[in-house]
């Protein structure tokens, strides 16, 4: 199965209250993918459920084939999968530096080679995690995802609450994970205009269940749908 | 005011006597400041084993050392063990307060029970010994402790800043379901500690073998500035907790040589309440 990723009739939410319904698709190794949608979809729910942290009501989610419904979010951070949580999440109390090697597992994404892709973190490397600005907590949040050597990348929301100048230093940063290293990654992204021409599929999310699934070429062409869906009309 | 050389001599003795209050504080910093349990019990194992030595010590003639080597590793295990229990029945940072306390009356009571209510003293021939340095006297077992707690403090400040489990404990303390999520087994590295912080109740236990005297309610002869130590040091510090021990040690000492004994404690926890009024986040 050539499958990095396939969600299969997942059913998920917390405690009684179902968020997901019927969620199914399927990410290639080294593909980029689109989450989108408007706020409280369920585009959060759906990343959290692959981490597993979330409410499994049904369906099944496999990781290179392994089924990871029975495994724990230790177990699942084990086979690869590197989270970008919405909130950055960040240790605070932990210098940038041991925010990426507290978490490290061997692989090609060394630390050094993380700075390489955010120099500003290498610039920043000796300071408490709390005492960086937004932009650079999110650039330490992909950092760290990145030191787990994950074969998957899960971001949500990673241009939330930033500058623009800042969310163009973050975007070309992705570009580069994306196409030169190859990374498979789950985005979630407000800004389809944005995340569409640096993704190759996009789904889109509408009170937990995807009600599009396509290209993301051809979404960005498609002005009806954006509208539709996403209420927003192409610049 | 006493005179220079008494004022030196009350540093001296004061600093040394904070080592025994820093090494007692770090296992209770580590479990409190990286696990949130506030471990009472931390009192209770290191008078046990200090019990442990003294009984092997002058009724087989065991050497303290020897007595350490065997006594260590089983407070390991009993540190390991607590953390199972803990983590067993989902005790919390407030249970985990009441719970310990009442191991440690037990311990006290098991303690009576076997050695009797009466004061015991480890008699060796190094007990009193000391050497001088000018006109100052410094005791050698005191010293000694203070290398040993200073060797403890800075190697375990260096393995929680250095190494992936230290670094590790310290991400799933701010945060345990994050850390996870990174693949941190937080469990795993909980027992560590654990066991870690009862290992150093067992060689803070021997060190009071040989300079107290034992009896069973001296168990919570400390606890008051030990508490104050762990807290003034901050919590899952223990470099801070030996430096807050022999600077606690120093000023009581220094109170006691200018103004009374009675001034000992007032000393400390005035410290203590100034930081914690001047920096409510200090805990
Ligand atoms: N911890 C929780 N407990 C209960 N309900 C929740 C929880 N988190 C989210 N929800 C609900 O689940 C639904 C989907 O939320 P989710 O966070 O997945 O949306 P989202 O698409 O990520 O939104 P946003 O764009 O605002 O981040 C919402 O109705 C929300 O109220
Ligand atoms: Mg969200």
């Amino acid at each position: 199965m050539a499958d990095l990723l396939a969600v299969t009739g997942l059913r998920a939410g917390y405690g009684r209250a179902v968020v997901l319904s019927d969620v199914t698709f399927r990410l290639e190794a080294g593909e980029a993918m689109a989450v989108l949608g408007r706020n409280g979809v369920g585009k959060t729910t759906l990343i959290d459920s692959i981490v597993g942290v979330t409410r499994r009501f049904d369906g099944s989610i496999t990781l290179a084939g392994r089924e990871l419904a029975p495994l724990s979010p230790e177990e699942r951070a084990g086979l690869g999968l590197g989270w970008v949580p919405q909130e950055r999440n960040i240790f605070r109390s932990l210098t940038v530096e041991e925010n990426l090697t507290a978490v490290a597992r061997p692989g090609a994404w060394t630390v050094d080679r993380i700075y390489g892709v955010f120099p500003r973190l290498k610039e920043r490397r000796g300071n408490m995690g709390g005492a960086l600005s937004g932009g650079e907590q999110q650039m330490l949040a992909i950092g760290r995802a990145l030191a787990t050597n994950p074969r998957l990348l899960l971001l949500d929301e990673p241009t939330e609450g930033l500058a623009p100048i800042i969310v163009e230093e973050l975007l070309s940063a992705l570009v580069r994970l994306l196409r030169a290293e190859g990374m498979a990654a789950l985005i979630v992204e407000q800004h389809a205009h944005k995340i569409l021409p640096i993704t190759r599929r996009a789904l889109i999310l509408e009170r937990g269940r995807i009600v599009h699934q396509g290209a993301s070429a051809e979404l960005l062409a498609d002005a009806s749908l954006l509208e539709r869906f996403l209420g927003v009309t192409r610049r | 005011m006493p005179s220079a050389t008494l004022l030196g001599q009350a540093l001296i003795s004061g600093v040394l006597a904070g080592g025994m209050y820093g090494l007692l504080a770090m296992g209770l910093s580590l479990s409190w400041g990286l696990l949130r349990l506030v471990n009472l019990s931390h009192f209770a194992l290191a008078f046990l084993s200090a019990y442990i030595v003294y009984e092997l010590g002058t009724k087989y003639g065991v050497a303290p050392w020897w007595s350490a080597a065997m006594v260590v590793p089983v407070m390991f295990g009993v540190g390991a063990a607590q953390y199972w229990l803990f983590d067993r029945f989902h005790v919390n940072e407030l249970a985990s307060l009441l719970i310990t306390f009442s191991f440690a009356v037990i311990v006290e009571a098991g303690i009576q029970i076997y050695w009797t209510a009466d004061y015991r003293r480890f008699e060796t021939h190094y007990s009193t010994l000391s050497f001088k340095v000018g006109p100052f006297f410094v005791p050698v077992l005191e010293l000694v402790l203070c290398v040993v707690a200073s060797v403890l403090a800075w190697g375990t400040w260096m393995w929680l800043r250095k190494t992936y489990v230290g670094k590790g404990l310290r991400a799933a303390a701010e945060d345990a379901d994050i850390a996870a999520a990174y693949g941190v087994d937080h469990r795993k590295l909980a027992y560590l500690l654990s066991g870690i912080g009862a290992a150093y109740a067992g060689i803070a236990g021997t060190f009071i073998a040989l300079i107290a005297t034992l009896a069973p309610a001296q168990i919570w002869a400390w606890l008051g500035v030990v508490f104050a130590v762990v807290i003034i040091g901050r919590l899952g510090n223990p470099l801070g907790a030996l430096l807050a021990g022999m600077l606690i040690g120093a000023s009581e000492s220094l109170a006691m040589a200018v103004l009374s004994p009675a001034w000992a404690p007032v000393v400390s926890f005035s410290v203590l309440i100034v930081i914690l009024l001047w920096d409510p986040e200090w805990l």
